[in-house]
């Protein structure tokens, strides 16, 4: 009897499951519990130090190569670095190859160019889309203007104060790919190994294991997982985002999975055994 | 005729792979002009490969509005989806931002295509949870290592996790994310990389198979 | 003819006026803001309402969400690739890259059985030009480079904690084990299958860290969603997610009392 109820409450509805996840999620957006994250890891220290260390006016190249789907990871964590080059004065440019990352790195600069006034073809240039990836990474390591010749708004980018002195890899400090795609591998494989350029990372959580042999190598130098990451990168900067919000509303859903497997597993051994 | 629908386009494979495969070797001022045009015509091709698709939806729509099939009217707003995006660009002619704010493309950017894009993939998480309560079985000493590596990662990315972990386990003088950092950098790391070195050669022997026309699938059937 | 060219510019420049009149009426101002919060907070509720139950609203946003995907590709493929990269050279007169053109447009062949052949051109001109590269890169990055990064450590032994020492053994090792258990097509027996077992154990930590990390990674993109959905619900955009939300529950609600969704439940158990 008791085993055909545990076994019922074990083929339970999944939209029951759905419907507490919800709650356990929504609630902490409503009412923040209040626990941002406080450790950071080593790989996510090495991005910082790679921006930190560089002098003023350095040419640092952002690849941002994300779309909405995994925006709430990939946002704060690419916000967090164009902060944290503007604020050091770096010179910026920005390439893409997902076409719909466009409108969010827009979104970006329309913000963050303001806080720290910045203008774009002085400070900063975003370059267009371009649909080949490996096309144009091949071709940035001679002359990008091969490829970029101008702006994402028609602007010829040659005479731009921000590109003086810029026309290959070897001009570049840094290279930082924020990307849910492979993108990243193939900074890695073909800018980063070929050409000497030191390229680090931002990735979904998803990816991030991955990456771990990269980073053993220093093929990456330095990488920024997930949430996490973004949270973690928002307070080296000191400057809390959506990474660090965002961390502390899945506290109580993390929880909720492991309860989960939790649960079903002492079910099925309940089950087994009665 | 053989000729021309497969011999040329195995040529064109086999001698587009070689120069560029010695391109990158050899730091010849033609090898660097040779890769420079192809850069160029490559990013070119690749631009017109999204319409593959764009095609193969449209008319599969079309179809079913013509056809009348079951739920034919859903189907309209495939074109309308369409529409909601090209129109606006065509008013703001591609421009998402100005000085004053939005306009009518980055309104339906942040607007229509962020909410869709973002909940389609959000949805997923609810599968993961009921996957996890329903198949999350620890039956054999694999599936438990499997799911020790998963718990700590669950527990040890939330700082609710680290409080816990540190409660129970503060004795041993290692915090959760010591742990982690070791699964990641070792274990990890070894498994990652075994899996790299063997897709690796894979995809070297694929690409050798693909430039001397050994493989050929992807030119589909005669 | 004067009167033909003078008549032609009077309506090209009566066109091109409406056109301009016509593109006043889209700026953004903060009612179209606040229409915008019911727009995407309704998107995402209908989306969100299959987890419940299949019903209309979501079939709605679900192929909204095919065309508008292929919209904003299309769009972004045109402003920012055929038109700088194909149309100003041609009509500076730059005609060579007509050539890659005509090669990108073969593609589409493939939907005509009898000339699918042209789209072989295509394909091959893009299929070398991968191949070509990633010969080289994969050798170096994911074969060399790794190889290395596993053997580089012992020959620091001297400088090296024993932990680290440690460490390093543990990733040799295990990287051996994997490829053992991926690559030899011989059966595995006695020895050999003992190291392919301990392969095994590494790839489960390997899935097990990405797994836990998966759920991570879903759980953020469902918060950014939750996030927007909480920020539309005030009361500057007058509870658009309240709203639409009660209108989704009014909406089951009416179905499962007129008994259509109860029978159609009831099929789903039955078979289930």
């Amino acid at each position: 009897m008791l085993k055909e109820q545990l076994q019922k409450f074990f083929k339970i509805d999944r939209r029951w499951i759905f419907l507490l996840l919800a709650v356990t999620l929504f609630v902490p957006i409503m009412k923040p519990l209040g626990l941002p994250n406080k450790t950071i890891s080593p790989a996510t220290k090495r991005v910082y130090e790679n921006l930190e260390k560089l002098p003023a006016g350095s040419f640092v190249l952002f690849s941002l190569d994300y779309d909405p789907s995994t925006r709430p990871e990939l946002h704060p964590m690419a916000t967090a670095l164009v902060r944290h080059a503007f604020s050091r004065n770096l010179k910026v440019g920005v390439v893409t190859y997902i076409a719909g990352s466009t409108g969010l790195i827009e979104e970006l600069f329309a913000k963050v160019s303001r806080e720290y006034n910045k203008v774009d073809g002085q400070d900063y240039v975003i370059f267009p889309y371009q649909p080949n990836i490996l096309a144009v990474l091949t071709q940035m390591s001679s002359d990008l203007y091969g490829i970029y010749s101008k702006d994402r708004n028609g602007t010829p980018v040659r005479d731009m104060p921000v590109l003086k002195g810029i026309k290959s890899y070897k001009d570049m400090s840094v290279i930082v790919c924020v990307t849910g795609t492979a993108i990243l591998d193939y900074w890695v494989a073909y800018v980063g190994d070929k050409y000497r350029v030191p390229v680090a990372g931002g990735v979904t959580a998803i990816s991030q294991p991955g990456y771990g042999p990269y980073l053993q190598t220093n093929q990456l130098k330095g990488l920024i997982g997930g949430m996490k990451g973004a949270a973690e990168y928002e307070s080296l900067i000191k400057q809390p985002g959506k990474g660090t919000s965002g961390i502390d509303a899945l506290n109580l859903a993390h929880l909720l999975v492991l309860a989960l497997i939790f649960t079903s597993n002492i079910l099925l051994i309940l089950i087994r055994y009665l | 005729m053989k000729l021309i629908k497969k011999q040329i386009p195995l040529a064109i494979v086999f001698i587009t792979g070689v120069l560029t495969l010695v391109s990158y070797y050899v730091p010849h001022k033609m090898s660097v002009n040779y890769i420079e045009t192809i850069n160029k015509w490559e990013n070119i091709v690749v631009a017109f490969a999204f319409l593959l698709g764009l095609v193969s939806l449209f008319f599969s729509h079309y179809n079913k509005i013509s056809r009348k099939v079951d739920g034919w009217g859903y189907s309209i707003f495939v074109f309308i989806g369409f529409l909601a995006m090209v129109v606006p660009a065509l008013v703001s002619q591609g421009k998402q931002m100005t000085d004053t704010g939005f306009t009518a493309l980055g309104w339906s950017y942040k607007f229509i295509y962020t909410s869709l894009s973002g909940t389609m993939f959000a949805v997923l998480a609810f599968y993961i949870v009921s996957t996890a309560y329903r198949s999350f079985r620890i039956r054999s000493l694999q599936a438990f290592v499997l799911f020790i590596a998963a718990f700590i990662l669950i527990l040890g990315k939330v700082p609710l996790g680290q409080i816990i972990w540190d409660w129970v386990l503060g004795w041993t003088g290692r915090g959760v994310n010591d742990v982690i950092e070791w699964i990641m950098q070792v274990p990890a790391v070894a498994g990652k990389r075994g899996i790299m070195i063997g897709i690796s050669i894979g995809a070297i022997v694929t690409s050798l198979k693909i430039i001397f026309g050994i493989e050929k699938q992807y030119m589909g059937k005669d | 003819m004067e009167f033909f060219t003078h008549s032609w510019a009077m309506l090209a420049g009566q066109l091109a006026h409406g056109w301009v009149w016509f593109c006043g009426l889209f700026v953004v101002t903060e009612s179209w803001m606040i229409a915008g919060g019911w727009v995407a907070t309704g998107l995402t509720i209908f989306l969100f309402s299959f987890l419940y139950k299949d019903n209309p609203f979501f079939k709605v946003a679900e192929h909204l969400y095919l065309g508008a995907g292929m919209g904003w590709l299309f769009q972004v493929s045109v402003t920012n690739v055929w038109i700088p990269k194909i149309w100003e050279p041609v009509s500076k007169g730059e005609l060579l890259v007509i050539i890659p053109s005509v090669l990108g447009l073969s593609l589409l062949t493939q939907f005509v059985p009898k000339i699918s052949w042209i789209s072989r051109y295509g394909f091959t001109f893009m299929m070398g030009y991968g191949a070509g590269l990633a010969i080289p890169a994969g050798l170096s990055t994911d074969f060399i480079s790794q190889i290395g990064g596993t053997i580089k450590p012992f020959s620091m032994l001297a400088t090296m904690s024993p932990w680290a020492i440690f460490n390093s053994l543990v990733v040799a090792c295990g990287a051996i084990c994997v490829l053992f258990y991926f690559f030899f097509s011989v059966e595995h027996k006695g020895h050999l299958k003992k190291v392919s077992n301990v392969g095994i154990y590494f790839l489960m930590i390997y899935f097990g860290a990405a797994f836990g990390n998966t759920v991570m990674a879903r759980f953020s993109l469902l918060y950014g969603r939750f996030d927007d959905v909480y920020t539309y619900s005030g009361a500057k955009y007058f509870y658009a997610s309240q709203i639409i939300l009660l209108g989704m529950v009014v909406y089951f609600l009416v179905r499962w009392f007129t008994g259509k969704d109860k029978k159609e439940l009831d099929a789903e158990e039955t078979a289930g």
